[in-house]
């Protein structure tokens, strides 16, 4: 215990003072993801701000008056009538105004209205810069709804005109309610916004999942490759310490700088995802959705033996390479693709997939913890401990292989290079 | 003395078709200083890293303290310090860490570990350095702190495999000195070299290694009389040529398959 407690506070160690490692794992998920979410809530917030929006009215009848009042009346629009002659003039004098939208009404507008056909306005978005363009669609969006307003607002005066008692009615014959029904329970949140919740997890669970995975492999042949890069293995391999404390107190060390990897990278996402008001305002657990205890438990069991499975395999491989670039590819090479499926199951679900499918990637450690985190919203436990049993056996498995070749002379005599050229030889 | 440290019976070792030792036999003695010599590719390194538990031999038998390297390699390695012939410390870890985190791993208590610390603070004669990265030392820096490392722990053998290549005159010299000074406390050395004049100034008894196999042994003092040789060297060269005075210098002309010896 003593011999397992120095060599992994050695292991942490070594880890923590790798400047490289500690950049792409903690600062980067600390200070670029909330950073990137603060400028692309910037260009969406200054979306959502106040519209300019620049009005030509040529109708002189009453209608035409009557939508100016009603654009001037809605939110987040600043109105500013302009006069000109033509359409060219007033999209001059818009632009060099810096307003964003130009709104055109016609001087036949209350005519037809009068005489009962449909009038038009024109609506245009003015680009003055190059960007995205969401301030101009937002914005378009909004013109959109007041227009939607003003129609219902002049077809009620003209179906009260011809006598109608309750034009609200006519106007809007059905009136629809949505609800959702979540595991069987109804819940008064429409499906949009439970839709957008469970989307949100959707993709942040695996990616977080896939950022861990192949974080933590590529720590543990590193600093599997790297023992043999600095010719400090053979000294290793002397010490009084059996070869099964080396490998567990690496283990040990590279899981505990995931971890902090791990925590990192949440609140970085959290941060960036916060930034984006991504937020539906729907959490999961208040549609009955929510994780029970016991189900957090099996959750984090799920991870650790996937994270264990994924830590001594990288480790068996590294076992192979020369150097820590060399370690570094062929565990790329073996663990990515094992990765993989995770971003699959971002769009898609397990059952949407062929049977042959579906069993190729159930077999695959790593799909488990999404499939689970997913079973577990639902409530299926019986699925997520058939799934700890297999993980168990899986992670057990390699990590026994594990043992067993990091006791062979083959951890000192099997070299593989593909890094770099050898001068020697 | 006279109570056998290593014992080497009919050792072989094949690296897959390449035979590294073809069956090599020999004992060290408690308290004596041991050197394995011979040219390059000779079978030295590997030797030394079977008697280390690194290596499994591929047949015959090896015991250190009567224990045999490969049926009870983790009672061995309590008893044992093995420094390799090319070897590093930890880079991010300073001088003085790095110690202090082996001898942890080698003593009981705390209070144990500290002396060792303080031996190897000393042996290192590294001084205020030791408080730099590892990352920062010289190639014989870090020879100086690896061989502290595994002499501070008090082995009762210690394996030094070319200690003191990469050093200066004046660290090598030190060196042989430090070996000497603990020799006479206790520790039993096996110890391999290219450096004949280390070897005549360190070691008690010699073998002298070639191609696997061992070529003679004895103290330098018999080993120079028996090849009628001013110094190891020729005694070096006359053996491993195998021949006289004669063939030597005609195989030397020839080419001798060692020349730069
Ligand atoms: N890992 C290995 N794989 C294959 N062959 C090896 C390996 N290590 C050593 N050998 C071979 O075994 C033989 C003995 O090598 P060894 O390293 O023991 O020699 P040495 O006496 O220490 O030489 P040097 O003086 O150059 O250090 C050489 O022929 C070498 O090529
Ligand atoms: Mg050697």
């Amino acid at each position: 215990m003593r011999s397992f407690r120095v060599l992994a506070t050695k292991e942490l160690m070594n880890l923590l003072r790798d400047r490289k490692l500690v950049f792409g794992l903690v600062v980067i998920p600390l200070v670029l993801f909330p950073l990137l979410g603060q400028f692309t809530s910037m260009g969406l917030s200054s979306a959502q701000g106040v519209t300019k929006v620049a009005v030509v009215n040529m109708d002189s009848g009453s209608y035409g008056g009557l939508l100016v009042k009603t654009l001037n009346a809605s939110p987040n629009v600043s109105l500013t009538l302009i006069s000109a002659g033509s359409v060219e003039k007033a999209i001059e004098k818009a632009r060099d105004m810096g307003q964003n939208v130009l709104v055109v009404i016609p001087p036949d507008f209350s005519k037809r209205l009068s005489s009962s056909e449909t009038a038009s306005v024109q609506v245009y978005g003015i680009f003055t810069r190059v960007g995205a363009g969401m301030k101009e669609s937002v914005s378009e969006g909004r013109i959109n709804s007041v227009i939607q307003l003003l129609n219902r607002e002049i077809a009620m005066i003209k179906l009260k005109e011809l006598g109608i008692n309750n034009p609200k009615a006519l106007v809007e014959p059905v009136n629809a309610t949505s609800y959702s029904v979540v595991k069987g329970r109804i819940v008064k949140v429409p499906p949009s916004a439970v839709a957008a919740a469970l989307s949100s997890q959707a993709f942040s669970v695996p990616l977080i999942i896939f950022i861990m995975i192949t974080l933590t492999a590529q720590m543990a042949a590193g600093s599997m490759a790297a023992e043999k890069e600095n010719k400090t293995l053979e000294t290793l391999l002397t010490l009084p310490v059996s070869r099964t404390t080396i490998v567990a107190s690496k283990v040990f060390g590279t899981a505990v700088m995931g971890l902090i990897a791990a925590l990192a990278y949440m609140i970085g996402m959290k941060y960036y995802m916060g930034a984006l008001s991504m937020k539906t305002n729907v959490s999961l657990s208040s549609i009955g959705l929510g994780i029970s205890p016991a189900g957090m438990v099996l959750l984090a069991i799920v991870i650790f033996l996937a994270v264990v499975f994924s830590l001594s395999l990288a480790m068996l491989i590294a076992v192979f390479a020369e150097d820590v670039q060399t370690a570094s590819t062929l565990v790329s090479a073996v663990v990515l693709p094992l990765a993989f499926p995770s971003f699959i199951l971002m769009y898609t679900s397990i059952y949407s997939l062929p049977a042959c499918i579906r069993w190729l990637l159930l077999a695959i450690p790593f799909t488990h913890p999404i499939v689970d985190y997913r079973k577990l919203l639902m409530g299926n436990y019986s699925f997520v401990i058939l799934s700890v049993l297999y993980l168990t056996l899986i992670a057990l498995v390699t990590l026994y292989v594990t043992a067993r070749v990091f006791s062979t002379e083959r951890v000192l005599t099997a070299q593989i290079n593909w890094g770099r050229k050898r001068w020697d030889d | 003395m006279g109570e056998k440290a290593v014992e080497v019976v009919e050792l072989r070792k094949d690296y897959g078709k390449r035979a590294a030792l073809r069956g090599i036999s020999f004992n060290v003695r408690k308290g004596e200083v041991f050197g394995v010599i011979g040219p390059n590719g000779a079978g030295k390194s590997t030797t030394l890293k079977i008697l280390a538990t690194l290596l499994k031999p591929t047949s015959g038998e090896a015991r250190v303290f009567g224990m045999d390297v490969v049926d009870n390699a983790s009672r061995v390695r309590r008893v044992i310090s093995y420094l390799p012939e090319e070897a590093g410390a930890y880079k991010n870890l300073k001088g003085i860490e790095y110690l202090r985190f082996m001898a942890k791993l080698y003593a009981g208590d705390d209070e144990k570990a500290e002396d060792m610390v303080k031996r190897g603070i000393e042996i290192s004669g590294l001084g205020e350095r030791l408080n730099d990265k590892v990352a920062t030392y010289s190639k014989g820096m870090t020879r100086k702190l690896l061989l502290a490392r595994a002499l501070m722990v008090m082995p009762k053998l210690a394996i030094l495999d070319e200690p003191a290549s990469g050093l200066d005159v004046v660290n090598a010299y030190e060196i042989r000195k430090i070996i000497k000074d603990f020799s006479r406390k206790g520790v039993t050395f096996i110890v391999s070299s290219h450096n004949m004049l280390e070897v005549e100034f360190l070691c008690d008894r010699v073998v002298l290694m070639n191609a696997g196999s061992i070529v003679d042994s004895g103290t330098p003092h018999d080993l120079m009389a028996k090849y009628e040789a001013d110094n190891l060297e020729e005694v070096f060269m006359r053996a491993t040529c195998a021949g006289t005075d004669a063939d030597t210098m005609q195989m030397r002309l020839s080419g001798c398959e060692h020349e730069e010896l």
